[in-house]
């Protein structure tokens, strides 16, 4: 689609729009959000781009590749993670731990906030890749 | 806040009765929207902002455009 309206429309709201799914994802184990919502967002601000700009802009920003390499890489590093806290949680094997931090700060929670941006990552790459079989049949 | 919550829940049942009965089908995606809005105010006011954020997200937004996108691609919608 090549509409004027549409293209300056979407270049002011889309980095509102990510700015917003970053912040859920980020502050998922301090206020209401977490991995999923914010993936989602993430996703929908990902599919606005693809449906304004077009197939071809949006494979030069956002390549097959790269989207896959993301979304692979963050997908194995969540069974790592939460396979060794699973594996080392309550055996009495005093393996080094995640540091818990201070509550109420940003860097706390030990495992949540890595564990929410992978599963943040997973879920845009997911959405997008959803939204894009349905709409054109390839990615 | 009692009467704002009932007046939803009835906005709520009406739109869920009509996405049954509807004939047309871009009309019946469109409600189903306005249904998942709904939804998300009443979570919001059942003090769970996780769950209402992510329909209106999951619910308004994503299957919204994966049902038009259907619908465009089974010829569904009448010109």
């Amino acid at each position: 689609m090549n509409h004027m309206i549409l293209q300056v429309v979407s270049k002011i709201m889309i980095p509102f729009i990510q700015v917003f799914g970053i912040y859920v994802v980020l502050f998922g184990h301090l206020s209401p959000g977490g991995g999923f919502a914010g993936g989602t967002i993430l996703g929908v601000s990902l599919i606005f781009y693809r449906m304004v700009y077009g197939k071809a802009e949006t494979r030069l920003k956002f390549p097959f590749e790269l989207m896959m390499k993301m979304m692979c890489g963050a997908l194995i590093l969540y069974g790592v993670l939460k396979g060794y806290s699973f594996l080392t949680g309550g055996n009495h094997s005093y393996l080094p731990q995640l540091p818990l931090g201070t509550p109420g700060n940003i860097l706390s929670g030990g495992y949540l906030l890595p564990l929410n941006v992978l599963v943040g990552i997973t879920v845009t790459v997911t959405i997008y890749f959803l939204f894009t079989l349905f709409y054109e049949g390839e990615i | 806040m009692k009467i704002f919550s009932i007046i939803m829940i009835l906005f709520l049942i009406g739109s869920s009765i009509a996405v049954s009965i509807m004939r047309n089908l871009l009309g019946a995606v469109i409600v189903f929207m306005t249904y998942s809005l709904v939804m998300a105010i009443l979570w919001q006011q059942l003090n769970a902002p996780d769950l209402a954020i992510t329909e209106a997200a999951i619910g308004a937004g994503v299957t919204t455009i994966l049902f038009v996108l259907t619908l465009r691609k089974i010829r569904g919608v009448k010109k």
